[in-house]
């Protein structure tokens, strides 16, 4: 395993392997990324049939929804008939992925607009509250796994390891009330709820901070976890001892280090990053944010089954996509995995 | 071995408590005492009282019953769905584990708490159904553990040489592979008992789970967050007992860990 060898005594080469091999590699990261591609977009279809399937289990139909209550039987076959209820299964299942094919997520019963619409008003929210989040706990997470990883039974792993046991141990809203309680209700530093009349403007991305840091703790803390181990595993191996013994300084050898145990914390990331946007529900009802999360809540309260479809059917592409993606991007940072096995 | 024992300390504090909670407590968790409301911690109220007079001890207790309950079988039968389709997927192989083994890809690869809600909302909420919904979404990790770890035993010596004396298929796979494993499995499921305390009391705190007026730490903290500036003690309390409950799991998981690591 030469290229092996060479990408791990010079972690950040990024060296070809020798000539001969270079058109195998290309070859085999081809074909790696025709597999992994093929393998999204079956994971995606599987994914959407399943959603297809629960909508269809959730009680009471659209018809019945639309109707209400004193509906006569005849009335609610004619709903039926136009909301094309009636018809086969397999026919409905044609015609799903036919309007997903086209961007078509069927009309709100209760907002009687296109669910895209409904969709695109409440996406802004919760996307700068999953974005300022995620950025909170990439930064928080993997800077802490790395500074604790690199003493480690140091005070700086000790207080670590005390910040993680803690923030995995409690449901993330319970830290949202202690947030509330400390800097918007005894400093005065934020709103308790929500956002102005107005909605999200750059003024108001303020008011998600709290709610940012709220949904970052626990998320923050399993990457410092893993980001810690990745760390510790690097640190025992031998560039790292060859890289003190010929006088490197610590900082440098930190970014090597760095180098080759970050990359394996990224499917993590992608886990974390693709289950934010249904991560936020929870976090947006204590906060009161009009985002995605409150309106599944409420679409499901309300029996507004295509909006939840809408939201589910967003949240699942966004997490088979981001999946997918982090599968090239670690393909991309670490060239070891490009190597003949 | 000192974590486990802390974790197991831990748990049976919390779980013991709960249980003895009537012979515990002086106050019904569900007694309204409106000459009481909001009230700091006392001799009267150890832990305070919240927006209707009832005493926040005895709801965290109470309502640490009902949660500890259901993250427990929620477990169990996670551990058993996941664990007996991935003997059985490993066990019989071909059409079956590769059926088995595309289904639960496709259930992996839906965002967990999104799967749970969706499932919760097609059963309606209650604590049968909130322990279905965490069962069925945790099981492919279960699925995978086992299946993995069965495939790569029944390829041992051990099991030939106990075909070869005439052992069927079941007792190859209950009697000799499971064994070989089944201590990791463990560690796996007290890690997931700790997240499925807090799964459910989101849930619950959404008010998908259990409903009111039987109390559960997360529907105990919902009812909280709706005075928590005039009453942070309310959601003080049920905050307290449930992080020392997943606690004592993360304890038992880490601490097993090592355990196996030692003896490895």
């Amino acid at each position: 395993m030469p290229a092996a060898v060479a990408a791990g005594t010079r972690p950040r080469s990024g060296v070809a392997p020798p000539a001969s091999g270079g058109g195998a590699e290309r070859n085999r990261v081809s074909r790696y990324l025709l597999t992994q591609t093929l393998s999204f977009v079956v994971t995606l279809w599987a994914v959407l049939t399943l959603v297809f399937f629960a909508v269809r289990a959730l009680p009471g139909d659209a018809a019945t929804i639309l109707g209400g209550l004193d509906a006569s039987q005849a009335q609610l076959e004619s709903l039926r008939g136009t909301l094309g209820l009636n018809r086969s299964l397999p026919a409905q299942y044609v015609d799903y992925l036919g309007d997903l094919a086209r961007a078509d997520l069927g009309t709100s019963l209760r907002e009687r607009r296109p669910v895209v619409r409904v969709l695109l008003d409440r996406l802004p929210v919760t996307l700068t509250l999953a974005g300022l989040a995620f950025a909170l706990s990439l930064l928080v997470g993997g800077l802490l796994g790395l500074l604790a990883g690199l003493r480690p039974g140091g005070p700086f792993d000790r207080a670590t390891l005390l910040f993680t046991t803690v923030a995995l141990a409690v449901p993330e809203f319970w830290f949202g009330f202690l947030l509330i309680l400390l800097f918007a209700v005894n400093l005065g530093w934020f709103p308790v709820i929500g956002l102005p009349p107005q909605g999200l403007t750059l003024a108001a991305t303020w008011n998600l901070l709290l709610p940012a840091v709220t949904l970052a703790i626990p998320r923050a803390a399993q990457l410092a976890r893993l980001a810690r181990a990745r760390v510790l595993e690097e640190r025992g191996s031998d560039y790292v001892r060859t890289a003190r013994s010929k006088g490197l300084r610590a900082p440098s050898v930190a970014r090597h280090i760095a180098a080759n145990a970050l990359p394996g914390v990224l499917p993590l990331v992608a886990l974390e990053l693709g289950g934010l946007l249904t991560g936020t529900i929870v976090v947006e009802q204590v906060f009161g944010l009009p985002g995605l999360g409150l309106t599944i809540l409420g679409s499901i309260a309300a029996r507004d089954y295509p909006v939840v479809q809408g939201v589910t059917i967003l949240a699942v592409t966004v997490y088979v996509l981001v999946n997918w993606l982090a599968d090239l991007l670690q393909l991309a940072a670490d060239p070891r995995l490009r190597a003949p096995s | 071995m000192k974590r486990v024992r802390l974790g197991l300390l831990l748990f049976l504090l919390v779980a013991g408590s709960a249980l003895l909670a009537p012979w515990l407590v002086r106050h019904d968790p569900l007694e309204p005492d409106y000459r009481a409301r909001y009230a700091a911690p006392s001799g009267e109220h150890l832990l305070g009282t919240d927006g209707l007079g009832r005493d926040v001890l005895s709801r965290s207790l109470a309502g640490g019953r009902v949660s500890l309950l259901i993250a427990l079988s929620a477990t169990g039968l996670t551990l058993l769905l996941g664990g007996l389709l991935g003997l059985l997927a490993a066990g019989v192989g071909g059409l079956t584990d590769t059926a088995l083994s595309r289904l639960f890809d496709a259930l992996l690869a839906f965002p967990g708490f999104l799967l749970i809600l969706l499932v919760v909302a097609i059963l309606g909420g209650g604590a049968a159904q909130t322990v279905l919904a965490m069962g069925v979404a945790g099981s492919p990790v279960y699925f995978r553990l086992t299946r993995g770890f069965t495939r790569s035993e029944l390829r041992r010596e051990y099991v030939l040489a106990a075909r070869a004396l005439g052992a069927a298929r079941p007792r190859q796979l209950l009697r000799h592979a499971l064994p070989n494993f089944v201590g990791s499995l463990g560690v796996q499921a007290a890690s997931t008992a700790a997240t499925f305390l807090l799964v459910e009391a989101s849930l619950s705190y959404l008010g998908l789970g259990v409903p009111l007026p039987t109390p559960s730490w997360g529907n105990v903290l919902q009812d909280a967050r709706s005075y928590l500036t005039r009453q942070p003690w309310a959601a003080v309390g049920p905050g307290l007992f449930l992080a020392a409950a997943s606690l004592s799991f993360q304890f038992l998981s880490d601490g097993l860990r090592d355990v196996l690591d030692r003896r490895e």
